[in-house]
């Protein structure tokens, strides 16, 4: 798997709704142990539900310049959660396009919880 | 002295290839002779936008060590920034054949064997300086030769002309003899010359190259505010050379020669010959600063080596991606094509490479994960937002603008 | 003040909790950024991440019960990507794997500004091509190895 399989996918409940976009991978480094920097670990989705480009990032950082063009992406991002990875139920995987014929799409499970995507 | 007129010797190189190369001589002249002064308002706006993208490109290279290219990939992503270097490499390689077919045609001039012999030459001494010569030593060498184009602001003095006169015309309005289209062409045209985007690759890939840090902060500033209105005065001032020339003779601009009448009619031959090295000079400069640009974008988007202080076998893909440009504008020359024509079809592009390449270096200045304690300060975010509007009417306004008069007909 | 908040407190979101580590989101920290090697050498611009379960197999070889991973499993960067991965960034689809250059996460040593490696580029795969125009055309051009910084 490689990031560009899961950026910009479609993002399902377990129902099948429609909930957004992944717009970035959320990663926390505590992973096994090394020279330089510990195993970056997968920690979880960012998903905003209106917009999948997220080029800027104003969302999720608390910058506020410059006016108005932070403002306006903040704005265009409103409702952007992070899920945890293990609330994924399922991941497009490299197979998608001849796999049942269905769009790649990132399913969560029931029960799934949104948290807050700021930095 | 010496070294603190050195200093701004990036600045002064930047400014003349922006202001004053080789299709903007023409088109201050043009505008001169047509409009009298009644445009130069836009080239003081002009300054004023470029000193602001220029300032903050420089501090975010002096803070970070990132280039300017290097910043709107990370901030725009492959695709969005993809569409910004095709547009920007359009602009930056436009504007390099127009200098090398510039260089050729003064060489003509001086010797009489037709510029197409010449454009060969004129690629080869441009690479050459590119490949051999230290980039200090470049940017003193032009910048401080492109300083002899201030004979035109001498011979302005020398024509004496009726200074309330000159002065009632810089009030902005159409002549009674031109269309407002076309009035507002040349005003894109001129506001574009003066923030075309290969402008603020270049300072900032010069800042690395000249390895500012922190504390150059102040040698960056002082670079942004002495270089680009020299510039623009400078481009002021050819354009009141044709005012007071050209215009009551109802001479049409349309060649780099006829630059030289008004300022043989103030100052005669010496004058002529002083100015003549300065416009070799801003040519020149205006090829390399173009060129190296074209190798800047390139491998800040791909992330090559790249950089002049490196040996070239250091950085092979840059140095690769400057000699093919060359070899471009020999082809396209060879063709025949009128290389100052050539620019005009330049303003298309920078239509869609300009406000991607402001709005990444405002929005990054901004950033404190880049320039800590140095963000932005309010009155520079105003500046740099009122200009990003600007910058993106005019845009817009360009391309309508440039067909409905036939490229100022 | 509004400032000090790091986003529009939504009541549908929970707070993050805090975490045992140091945070990067994939295309705010990492992807598009500057490679470069441990002597300050730019290797390449970072095009793609490889992920894979932790613990060591290929992701992609790794079936759950339906044939893919998914949450329940952890999931780590294994790998910076660069090289033909950049043109499907751009245009759509996906490169087969033996077209991407992997430059190990083990051997990234930090992540600023630029991500710095620990290793020379000089010995990767995803220098070959400047290798290759260094030695079959810049450096058979008289001067190419001339240090400009040197003599002038």
């Amino acid at each position: 798997m490689i990031a560009s399989d899961l950026l910009d996918t479609p993002v399902h409940d377990d129902a099948g709704a429609h909930l957004g976009w992944v717009v970035d991978l959320r990663f926390v480094l505590d992973g096994r142990p090394s020279t330089y920097l510990a195993g970056a670990r997968l920690h979880g989705l960012v998903v905003s539900p209106r917009t999948r480009t997220s080029f800027l990032g104003f969302e999720r950082s608390d910058v506020r310049h410059p006016w108005p063009v932070a403002p306006l992406l903040r704005w265009l991002h409103r409702g952007t959660f992070l899920v945890h990875w293990p609330d994924v139920a399922r991941v497009p995987g490299a197979d998608d396009d001849t796999d049942r014929g269905r769009d790649p799409v990132v399913v969560l499970r029931a029960g799934y919880v949104r948290y807050e995507p700021g930095l | 002295m010496k070294s603190r007129l050195l200093t701004v010797a990036l600045g002064i190189l930047t400014a003349i290839g922006g202001f004053l190369d080789a299709g903007d001589l023409v088109t201050n002249a043009v505008v001169g002779s047509r409009f009298g002064l009644s445009l130069a308002w836009v080239v003081g706006v002009g300054v004023v936008g470029i000193c602001v993208f220029a300032h903050m490109s420089g501090k975010v290279a002096a803070v970070s060590g990132r280039a300017t290219f290097e910043i709107i990939r990370e901030r725009l992503g492959p695709r969005t920034a993809g569409l910004n270097l095709v547009a920007s490499l359009a602009v930056t390689v436009l504007t390099l054949i127009a200098e090398v077919g510039g260089i050729a045609l003064a060489l003509q001039l001086a010797s009489s064997v037709d510029h197409r012999l010449w454009v060969p030459v004129a690629a080869l001494a441009v690479w050459l300086v590119l490949w051999r010569v230290k980039f200090d030593v470049m940017e003193n060498v032009t910048g401080l030769l492109g300083l002899a184009l201030v004979g035109f602001a001498v011979a302005v003095f020398l024509l004496g002309p009726d200074w309330g006169d000159l002065g009632a015309q810089l009030v902005p309005q159409v002549p009674a003899q031109e269309s407002a289209a076309v009035y507002w062409y040349f005003a894109i045209a001129l506001f574009g010359a003066a923030m075309t985007p290969y402008e603020v690759f270049f300072f900032s890939s010069g800042g690395v190259e000249d390895r500012w840090t922190v504390r150059d902060l102040a040698t960056s500033r002082l670079n942004v505010l002495v270089g680009f209105p020299l510039g623009g005065l400078l481009s002021v001032a050819i354009a009141a050379c044709a005012a007071l020339v050209l215009l009551p003779a109802g001479i049409q601009v349309d060649s780099m020669s006829q630059l030289t009448l008004p300022v043989a009619q103030a100052g005669g031959t010496l004058l002529v010959a002083v100015v003549i090295v300065g416009l070799v000079a801003a040519t020149f400069g205006a090829a390399l600063e173009t060129a190296l640009s074209t190798g800047y974008t390139l491998s800040q988007y791909l992330g090559w080596s790249w950089g002049k202080f490196r040996r070239p076998a250091a950085a092979p893909r840059f140095h690769l991606a400057m000699i093919l440009a060359l070899v471009v504008a020999i082809g396209v020359l060879m063709t025949n094509v009128d290389p100052i024509a050539v620019t005009e079809y330049s303003v298309v592009f920078s239509a869609v490479a300009l406000p991607l390449t402001y709005l990444p270096i405002l929005v990054v200045a901004n950033d404190p994960e880049y320039m800590g304690e140095h963000v932005n300060g309010r009155a520079m975010n105003v500046l740099g937002t009122v200009y990003l509007f600007v910058l993106v009417v005019a845009a817009l306004a360009a391309i309508p603008l440039m067909i409905a008069t036939e490229a100022g007909g | 003040m509004r400032r000090t908040r790091t986003g529009p407190r939504d009541l549908s979101r929970e707070p993050e909790p805090q975490q045992p580590g140091r945070i990067l989101d994939a295309r705010l920290h990492l992807l598009d950024r500057q490679v470069l090697d441990i002597d300050d050498l730019p290797v390449c611009t970072l095009d793609d991440l490889e992920l894979e379960v932790a613990g060591g197999e290929p992701a992609d070889r790794v079936p759950a019960e339906d044939g893919r991973i998914d949450g329940s499993v952890p999931v780590v960067i294994s790998a910076l990507l660069t090289g033909p991965v950049l043109g499907t960034r751009v245009f759509g689809g996906r490169p087969p794997a033996s077209r991407w250059y992997r430059l190990p996460w083990a051997h990234v040593s930090d992540v600023g500004t630029v991500v710095h490696l620990s290793v020379r580029s000089a010995g990767l795969d995803a220098t070959w091509l400047e290798r290759w125009t260094r030695d079959h055309v810049v450096g058979r051009i008289p001067g190419g190895t001339h240090d400009p910084e040197g003599s002038g």
